[in-house]
Order: C-alpha cells, then sequence, then structure tokens
C-alpha cells in the first residue's frame, strides 16, 4: 500500500499517522498519511465527511475553532513540526488555507479582501506589488476591484478567494473544494489558474468532490473515507483504477458510462482494504 | 423661531456627545458580535478615575486627562483578560449576559471605591457657553462634537483604509474567516476594549464636565444605544447622522411636549424611536444587511 514519495526529494508538506479528535470524542482522522511535494499538486478526494476538510484544518492550525486537536501524529512542512502552530503562524509561514464555502469578506470590495488577505506583508509598497501581481494574474478581478465582494458570481468570488490567498505569499496552498457549485467553464478556468500558480512554483494541495478536474491537474491523489487513507497513488494510477473510475470517474468497467438515472437504487458500496 | 433654532442646535450638540458614547458600542460590537451593555459603566469608572486623578491627586488637566485614557485602556484590557477571553467559543448570548453582569459588578465596585455620594466633576473644559447671535451653545458640547467628528473620521479611515484597520474589519465580517487569513482575532478583540473603554472616558469628560458625578451617571450611556442602532451596529459613519436625529428629536420634544404633559416624555422619546428601529429597519440606516444573491 505505500506508494513511493512523490519525488525522491523531501516533501514540503509530509503528515503522518494524523488523528483528530473533535471536542474530546469524535475521532475525525484515524490515522492519516499524506505528502505533498515541494512544486507538486496533491488531491485529496472522497466522499462527504470522510475527513478531507478536517484534514486540512489539521494542516492549517484551524481545528481549534471547531473544538478539535491533532490528538496524535504528526505535520511535517519544511522540514518542521508545525503540529502546535495556530492559524496566524502557518500563515506567516508560508500555508495558505481557503476554507469551503467561498467565504468572501461579504461587505469589503474586491481590492480590500486582497488587501486584507497580504495584511502580513511588511510594507504598503509590498502590497501594492502584490496587487498588481493578483491582477495580472487574474485580470478579471482588475475590473471588479471596487466592487462588492458579497454580489460577485460564484466564479468570481473564488477567483478572488485564490486571489487574497496570494496575497499571503504562500508556499502551500490548502484549497477546499473551489469547484463547488461553479459551471464547467468556470471550473476550467479555475483549475487553469491553480495550474498556473503551480507552474509558478506554489505547492498544492487540493480537496475536491471533481475527481475529473482534480486529477488533471494533481501530479499525486489520495482517497479518504471514514477518516483513513483507502487508496494513493499517482493520478495516472489513480485515473486508471477501477473503483476511481465507477466512483468518482462515472465510467463502468467495460468503459462506457453509466447512466444513473436508470439505476435508481445504486447501493453497491466499496469495501476498502485499507 | 429662535427658541426652535436653540433647541434643536443643543439637541444636535448632545447627539454628538450620545454619537461619541455609541462609537464604544460599534467598536466593541464589530469586534466581537458582544452588544456591551455596560458601556456606561466604563464611562463611570473612567469619570471617577478623572475626578480622583485631577480633584484627589491635584494633577493638572494636561496630565490628568491622558493618564485616565491610559487607566482607561487597562480597564478594557483587563476586563477582556479576565471574562471575554475565557469565553471564546461560548455563544454571544452568554457574552452579552457577562456584560450585564459587569453593569452591576462596576456600579458595585465604583460604590466600594468612591462612595454613593454626589461628586462635582472637575471642569476640565470650559464652561463658559459660546454665544452665536442668539443662540447658545455650551463650550464643552462644541468641543465634545469637534471630538466626535475627528474620531469618528479617524476610526473610518482606520477601519477602512489602514491595512490593520481592514483586518479587524475582517474580523467584524466573519472571526472564522479572518482567523483562516492569519488574523490575530483575540488581539482584535482585546484591542477593541481598550478602544471602547478610552472613548467612554472621553465621553465621561464631555458629558459630565463640571457637573455632579454619581453612580446613576452611567445611565446616560443608555441613550446611546439607539444611536447605534439607528446607525446600524456596524457603522462608523452613520454614528453622526444618528446621534444627530436622535439629539434633535429629544431635546425638541423636551422643550415643546414635556411642559404640555408635566412629565418627562424626552427621556423616554430616544427609546420609543429605538423600538421603532428595531421593527422598521432592524439593521439601522447604514449596517450591514445580510447580502442574499439569487
Amino acid at each position: 500500500m505505500s506508494a513511493p514519495a512523490p519525488q525522491d526529494a523531501p516533501p514540503l508538506l509530509a503528515v503522518d499517522n494524523l488523528e483528530v479528535l473533535y471536542s474530546r470524542v469524535i475521532l475525525a482522522l484515524k490515522g492519516v498519511n499524506l505528502q505533498v511535494a515541494k512544486s507538486g499538486c496533491t488531491a485529496l478526494l472522497g466522499p462527504n465527511g470522510a475527513g478531507k476538510s478536517t484534514t486540512l484544518k489539521a494542516i492549517s492550525g484551524m481545528l481549534s475553532v471547531e473544538d478539535g486537536e491533532v490528538s496524535s501524529g504528526g505535520i511535517q512542512f519544511a522540514g518542521d513540526s508545525v503540529v502546535d502552530r495556530d492559524a496566524q503562524r502557518m500563515v506567516a509561514s508560508g500555508v495558505v488555507h481557503v476554507v469551503e464555502g467561498r467565504k468572501v469578506l461579504r461587505h469589503m470590495t474586491v481590492e480590500q479582501n486582497l488587501v486584507v488577505g497580504g495584511h502580513l506583508r511588511p510594507s504598503l509598497t509590498e502590497v501594492r506589488r502584490g496587487l498588481d501581481q493578483v491582477y495580472q494574474t487574474i485580470p478579471r478581478l482588475a475590473a471588479l476591484r471596487t466592487r462588492t465582494s458579497g454580489y460577485l458570481s460564484g466564479g468570481e468570488q473564488q477567483l478572488m478567494l485564490i486571489g487574497r490567498a496570494m496575497m499571503a505569499n504562500p508556499r502551500l496552498l490548502l484549497i477546499d473544494e473551489p469547484s463547488l457549485g461553479l459551471a464547467p467553464m468556470m471550473i476550467e478556468e479555475i483549475f487553469a489558474l491553480l495550474g498556473h500558480l503551480r507552474a509558478k512554483g506554489m505547492s498544492l494541495l487540493i480537496v475536491e468532490q471533481n475527481a475529473q478536474a482534480a486529477l488533471g491537474l494533481a501530479d499525486h491523489g489520495y482517497v479518504l473515507e471514514g477518516g483513513r487513507v483507502v487508496l494513493e497513488g499517482t493520478a495516472t494510477q489513480l485515473k486508471a483504477n477501477e473503483d476511481i473510475q465507477e466512483f468518482y470517474l462515472g465510467h463502468q468497467a467495460g468503459g462506457e458510462r453509466r447512466n444513473y438515472r436508470e439505476i435508481k437504487h445504486y447501493r453497491r458500496r466499496k469495501r476498502w482494504l485499507g | 423661531m429662535m427658541d426652535f433654532l436653540n433647541y434643536a442646535i443643543n439637541g444636535l450638540l448632545l447627539g454628538q456627545v450620545y454619537a461619541l458614547l455609541a462609537l464604544g458600542f460599534v467598536v466593541i460590537y464589530r469586534a466581537s458580535k458582544v452588544f456591551n451593555f455596560a458601556q456606561g459603566e466604563l464611562m463611570l469608572l473612567g469619570a471617577y478615575t478623572v475626578w480622583s486623578l485631577s480633584l484627589g491627586a491635584n494633577l493638572p488637566p494636561w496630565l490628568a486627562i491622558p493618564v485616565a485614557f491610559v487607566a482607561a485602556l487597562a480597564y478594557g484590557w483587563l476586563i477582556e483578560r479576565l471574562f471575554f477571553s475565557r469565553l471564546v467559543g461560548e455563544s454571544v448570548f452568554s457574552m452579552v449576559m457577562v456584560t450585564i453582569g459587569l453593569v452591576i459588578l462596576i456600579r458595585g465596585v465604583v460604590l466600594v471605591i468612591w462612595g454613593a455620594a454626589d461628586r462635582q466633576f472637575p471642569a476640565l473644559l470650559p464652561t463658559m457657553p459660546v454665544i452665536v447671535g442668539e443662540v447658545i451653545l455650551p463650550t464643552s458640547m462644541l468641543i465634545g462634537a469637534g471630538i466626535t467628528l475627528a474620531l469618528t473620521l479617524s476610526l473610518w479611515y482606520f477601519f477602512n483604509r489602514t491595512r490593520a484597520g481592514l483586518a479587524l474589519t475582517a474580523v467584524a465580517e466573519d472571526p472564522c474567516t479572518a482567523i483562516s487569513l492569519g488574523i490575530a482575532v483575540k488581539r482584535a478583540v482585546t484591542l477593541a476594549w481598550m478602544l471602547g473603554a478610552c472613548i467612554a472616558t472621553i465621553g465621561a469628560v464631555i458629558l459630565l464636565n463640571g457637573r455632579s458625578l454619581n453612580v446613576l451617571s452611567a445611565d446616560v450611556a443608555l441613550a446611546a444605544l439607539p444611536v447605534a442602532l439607528l446607525a446600524g451596529l456596524e457603522s462608523i459613519g452613520g454614528l453622526m447622522l444618528a446621534g444627530a436625529i436622535v439629539g434633535i428629536i429629544q431635546s425638541l420634544v423636551a422643550a415643546y411636549i414635556d411642559p404640555k404633559l408635566g412629565g418627562s416624555a424626552s427621556s423616554i422619546v430616544p427609546f420609543v424611536f429605538m423600538l421603532f428601529i428595531l421593527v422598521v429597519r432592524p439593521t439601522g440606516l447604514f449596517g450591514w444587511r445580510n447580502i442574499e444573491r439569487v
């Protein structure tokens, strides 16, 4: 089961046997191992409640907000153990988490959102430079800079969130369901943007339900279920995997697409050998 | 006609002092969504501190006032550390209940330390009125309105234009998102309480100038409640307009309706007005309305 590390170089992020408890009783993660290579892109797939978002929150130090804690295991980022760093220190060390649910600061303008994203930058000129960079990378935002972000379309909001994360100069971007509820064209644009950031050296850890899009960008993937990693491999391996094809990509073993409308009671579930 | 103008302008000035007190509410509300019912008691603490420093310790005003501001910052810090930092993660409702507890606690502390007797609050600002034509204006209130204007402008600039202020506005919008962006939310809340206590002390100096001071002086801050609600609890820029509306209405009612009723309708007017706002427009004039996208 233990696939080799994505690359030979030491990974940027290594999560080791991570267990997470909520409210001191609910075990949400039961020993998760995963790695993100330097300038790599890792996809985290899995059904609802598998622990994908919890994994991201554990890495970014956001667990305490929901009365969660890492009860055992380790998280190494750039060679340092970061298990007990809070969100503030994680952002300062270069890990930015775009949380699920498209959390724009609704009453603030696009530019204000971006400035808040860059609040750790040392000087105003640095903030200016960051803004220019964001507007250059995402030209669409430049036209929207004075608009109240709450009134943007879902796709524009998602672009702005990525821009806001860019303002913090992350080395590792954790992004939770960027494609949720967006039109296919928009999803393409978002993933193209993520690909562009990756090409510039940013490492990505993407949680997605849209396995097609995620595995298109990622070089490595993990499937989480019930708080455990049940499958991992390179993106090519995963795309070729029969179960992934059936559960996440909607193909049947033979290769033809299954029409779920005709099978009203689709109950088959895979028992993974975790 | 001249009377009317006199009443209206004095109401306007009184409203600006209400707006100043309401600034304290708004700053704390923005940071923690806690509606601080003890704002008047913070004012009381500040007022007694000023009294002790200038009449007890015989410090000159130019020294007594800054020292009192520093003390107020310390009160705000202490209250946040003692009570609210422990309630992180609890419901906002329980925090609001704590502010009601604070009302009782601070009044008790004031009674224990300074006693129940009326004190003469020092006249740190000139008491001679300014007379323009036939309009008589109390100087302290004029200065108060000026301070309100200056404070409103600088706080508005801070919260909307500077990086540190925008980070605090992000906390007001959504603490969870603010945390995910690496903003020190706890520090923001502490800062808000310090600022709130300091603003309350400024209010005390203006409002109580040369008047008598006792525990009941805190009640005036209740009149700032309708102002904060009318402006919309998140709005800093709207407070002066809201203060003007409430102040002028109260002053005119006091002048023209109170004598006819033989009672003090003017003291309940702000609250009747508050109920009206809550029914008609709960987000106030400039508050953040829920953005719904269809």
